[in-house]
């Protein structure tokens, strides 16, 4: 896949993570998977429709996921209800316009679909593209000293 | 009292990000699930500006808009848009229906008290 559909989403993650958590996301070696699905416990899908097409998912682990709502929205959650369900998808509608506006100032122009969110370990996705997946592993701090990760899985042709 | 500002999103979580901000500094808040849920909330009540989404279920944000300025009470209320969609298009959508500004998410806590304080002076 050209790098030039790569970037946009890299920068997408991190410019949210920095402008609406203040965390600095450092991203770790990409990984390629043939199959779809769910790199964490929470998984946010999103469809992007237009000069090209590929689904994105923002995928966490559930205690990345209960920090992430807990520095968005500053309340405690000790388990993956609805409102972190909530906070996830509206991450992956944010980060998904951010890598659209990012494609389009290089000339790509997408629209989006509606976010879904799925909650569930080893979940089966269907990408809508033929070409394998590119999953971008994003560390960042939480309590501690300890690290969790974002996963940005996408599928784009 | 401090000035009434509604937020009208289908996402609880930012209504909830958007409230805590206004709050913050001192504003008056009232939360709206989508476009009908704001316009039945707006009944004759005191709304100094509005803050909505674009994409939300049963009303969406220009058909909110729409149906805010042909209200008499409330055809001059400032309209913000905090939006995902940065598309110029959907922006000219937006101003052809009557908003009166457009931030696009991700959006910084100052940033959207900043926006604020420079439309309601």
């Amino acid at each position: 896949m050209d790098v030039k559909y790569i970037n946009p989403f890299i920068a997408a993650a991190q410019t949210v993570f920095k402008s609406m958590l203040a965390i600095d996301v450092k991203m770790g070696k990409p990984i390629i998977k043939n199959k779809g699905v769910a790199s964490g416990d929470v998984t946010g899908i999103m469809g992007l429709v237009g000069d090209r097409k590929g689904t994105l998912c923002i995928s966490f682990h559930e205690r990345g996921a209960l920090f992430v709502f807990k520095t968005l929205i500053g309340d405690e959650c000790d388990k993956l209800g609805p409102e972190v369900v909530d906070a996830i998808g509206e991450l992956t509608n944010i980060i998904s316009g951010q890598a659209r506006k990012e494609f389009e100032q290089a000339g790509v122009n997408l629209s989006a679909a509606i976010p879904m969110v799925v909650v569930g370990k080893n979940t089966e996705m269907n990408f809508i593209t033929a070409i394998p997946i590119i999953s971008l592993p994003f560390s960042f701090s939480v309590n501690n000293g300890d690290h969790e990760t974002m996963y940005l899985d996408f599928s784009f042709e | 009292m401090g000035k009434c500002i509604m937020t009208v999103d289908d996402s609880a979580s930012v209504r909830q990000m958007v409230s805590f901000t206004l709050k913050g500094a001192g504003y008056e808040v009232v939360e709206a699930c989508d476009g009908s849920d704001a316009l039945a909330k707006l009944n004759g009540k005191t709304i100094n500006m509005i803050i909505t989404d674009l994409n939300m279920p049963n009303l969406d944000g220009i058909g909110l808009i729409k149906g805010v300025r042909g209200h008499a009470s409330y055809k001059f209320i400032p309209i913000i848009m905090l939006t995902t969609e940065s598309q110029d298009s959907k922006k000219q959508e937006g101003k052809s229906a009557g908003a009166t500004g457009w931030i696009v998410k991700p959006f910084k806590p100052e940033q959207l008290l900043a926006v604020i304080k420079r439309v309601l002076g």
